[in-house]
């Protein structure tokens, strides 16, 4: 336990390092007097308004609230498939949740405006439709005998995130140009257009659906040991195992409405989280959202940065980082 | 054996005039439509001032026969792959060579601004080869990394990686336009200098495939029993590599990323005319041609008056295919 609140402190102090440094370092540098003057509005000038609130700042929120969501989502999915190589994006789920967010897009085109409040608030209701049916498919393709069968259940991903992201690409296509840019940037997983509204409309499902998963960490555990052991406890398996993977899935979709197609977060978040706090989902679920809010953080500002005078998509980053990790993953499983 | 023989000569048989209709309808059906005595025209009194003759022969024709080699090269490429390897679901696209191929491209492109279509068809195959030596060779480094499924699992990440590496490479030298015109694999946009040039090593590609296609066969039935019957497998594998890289290196160079084709039609060619390679890469080849130029032909259709890349609609078949054989022969107990 006291490890466990030591790691989340030194995590939490690098985040608010790393989100410092992302929010004074850019095209135009500010330096610590001026984010403490224009954050506390002591002194504050329109420009660096504009810099801090408006660019950079939404930016690191969105970026640290999606790497949340996802390291506690893929946590919940590596523990219902008992498969470390279970992630939400390699899996399909965010493809799917991406899928059916450019179908909202473009039969509402026109009729809403895609920017405006209540589409914003709508569209991770369509991620959440989009995501349980490629969850539906993933299940139907790879369950077999009351266990997911690991090749089954990532062949299917890869099949899946294939087909619908050859849907959104054909779907994008039918829009107009404007919308296009939108849904073509969204696909390959960004954070650019960033804006105060897109947080508002992630915080709800965050709020509630983190603690429900906490309260049913203890499943987690439990979900180690075979199902039979799990059912001699008194727990109705199959339900407990749906109910988790349907609020995992709404955490993905509120992350993937913002963000677009951002794999691998949920893939590594849990492998680090595990070594760092031991096997206790009660302290990996945390931590691992953590780890994941660090990792999106780091990745957005080398996306934002390192490129310069060009800005990468943050999804392509962090699969640069996290496919290297997915073999080492693939290395080490004996198997 | 003897039914599936003749229905193998079948097929190649009537290929010719399947062929025909084919370039026919492709030729006819367009964004403009062309009627079938104006096509006569064009090839037995050819007028330059005509703009119909002019599209016919300079657009439609050059596009159908582009469609048909790539469609025959991937296929062919993808049933050597799973004759060779004995794995069902080895295919160009699968198992990160067209991926490898795009990215050496797009190197290329960065180091040598001018480079000629000769050179860009064979750094293509350099890279055909670079992407199938890394999947390989990561492969063969892990226990039982060359079994159907993990291979298909490296081979899709280690893509995945190439192609956002290329993405980050083209977007950081800003030629990110130039690349995603291979990435979209527009056949549209082929030049006619290349196709000519790319001819002959694909025909050597297919030659070489014709010759060592009983080999194959051979090797198909397992390594052991090939070299007790006498066969030096090092040979026949290194002249069906050769074939492989050079029909899918003259494929992404020429049209750029087509899933699932090389995927797919040697299952469909294995069904109809059986295990026998002498028939089978012949036919894969005749099949893989009419569909590729049928997917051409529906691209035009399917968001008319605008033109869908060809890649979304290999995809949309081929993704319910590779769903189906995950369904039929995935999992552990065929791994």
């Amino acid at each position: 336990m006291r490890k466990t609140v030591l790691i989340a402190i030194v995590l939490s102090i690098l985040i608010l390092v790393s989100a410092y440094v992302s929010l004074v370092y850019g095209v135009i540098n500010v330096n610590f007097t001026d984010v403490i003057n224009t954050l506390f509005r002591i002194d504050p000038s329109d420009q660096l308004d504009l810099v801090i609130f408006d660019f950079r700042l939404p930016r690191i929120v969105i970026g640290a609230l999606v790497g949340f969501g996802l390291g506690i989502a893929g946590t919940v999915i590596q523990g219902v498939t008992r498969n470390g190589l279970a992630d939400s994006g390699i899996l399909g789920i965010n493809a799917g949740a991406g899928a059916a967010i450019v179908i909202f897009m473009l039969f509402f085109q026109g009729q809403l405006d895609l920017t405006g409040w209540l589409s914003i608030m709508i569209m991770p209701i369509f991620g959440l439709i989009g995501g349980l049916l490629a969850a539906v498919i993933i299940f139907f393709f790879s369950w077999q005998k009351g266990t997911f069968d690991t090749g089954r259940l990532i062949l299917t991903g890869i099949a899946i995130s294939s087909g619908f992201g050859a849907l959104s690409m054909y779907i994008s296509l039918k829009m107009n140009s404007s919308d296009y840019e939108m849904a073509a940037v969204w696909v390959s997983g960004s954070i650019y257009n960033a804006n105060w509204i897109y947080i508002i409309s992630m915080i709800p499902w965050l709020v509630i659906l983190i603690p429900l998963i906490i309260r049913k960490s203890y499943l987690l555990d439990l979900f180690r040991l075979s199902d039979i052991s799990s059912k001699g406890v008194g727990v109705p398996v199959e339900r407990e195992k749906i109910k988790l993977i349907i609020l995992s899935i709404g955490l993905i979709s509120a992350c993937v409405s913002v963000s677009g197609n951002i794999s691998f977060i949920g893939l590594m978040a849990p492998h680090i989280a595990r070594q760092l706090v031991g096997m206790k989902h009660q302290f990996i679920l945390p931590i691992s959202g953590l780890i994941g809010m660090l990792l999106v953080v780091i990745a957005d500002f080398v996306a934002k940065n390192v490129f310069t005078p060009v800005e990468l998509p943050v999804g392509i980053v962090i699969s640069m980082i996290g496919v290297p990790y997915f073999l080492y993953l693939l290395v080490k499983q004996k198997r | 054996m003897k039914n599936k023989t003749r229905l193998a000569k079948m097929i190649i048989l009537i290929s010719p005039i399947l062929m025909i209709i084919t370039t026919i309808l492709s030729v006819i059906y367009g964004t403009k439509g062309i009627s079938f005595s104006t096509i006569w025209e064009a090839f037995t009194a050819y007028d330059e001032g005509n703009t119909d003759h002019a599209i016919i022969i300079t657009s439609r024709l050059p596009r159908v026969l582009t469609a048909m080699l790539v469609g025959a090269f991937l296929a062919v490429s993808g049933a050597i792959m799973q004759g060779m390897t004995r794995n069902y679901l080895a295919s160009p696209s699968i198992m990160g060579v067209t991926d490898g191929s795009a990215f050496v491209i797009t190197i290329c492109m960065i180091v040598l601004p001018n480079m000629t279509s000769i050179e860009m068809i064979l750094f293509s195959m350099v890279g055909s080869a670079l992407g199938a030596g890394i999947v390989y060779g990561f492969g063969s480094l892990i226990p039982k990394g060359l079994t159907p499924v993990r291979l298909a699992i490296i081979g899709t990440v280690i893509g995945t990686f190439l192609s956002s590496t290329s993405a980050a490479l083209a977007s950081y030298f800003q030629i990110s336009q130039d690349v995603s015109f291979w990435y979209n694999a527009k056949l549209h946009q082929v030049d006619v200098d290349t196709f000519l040039l790319a001819i002959p090593f694909g025909v050597i590609g297919l030659i070489i495939a014709l010759i060592t296609s009983g080999h194959i066969t051979i090797l198909s039935l397992g390594e052991e029993i090939a070299v007790t019957l006498g066969q030096k497998t090092k040979w026949v594998k290194a002249l069906a590599l050769l074939a492989v890289i050079c029909l899918t290196g003259t494929a992404v160079a020429l049209v750029g990323k087509v899933g699932f084709v090389g995927l797919i039609i040697p299952h469909i060619a294995r069904f109809l005319v059986g295990v026998d390679y002498r028939w089978l890469i012949p036919s894969s080849a005749i099949i893989g041609a009419i569909f590729l130029a049928v997917c051409d032909i529906i691209s035009r259709f399917v968001n008319h008056p605008f033109e869908t890349p060809i890649g979304v609609v290999t995809a949309l078949i081929g993704v319910p295919f590779f769903l189906y054989l995950i369904y039929k022969r995935g999992g552990e107990k065929h791994a």
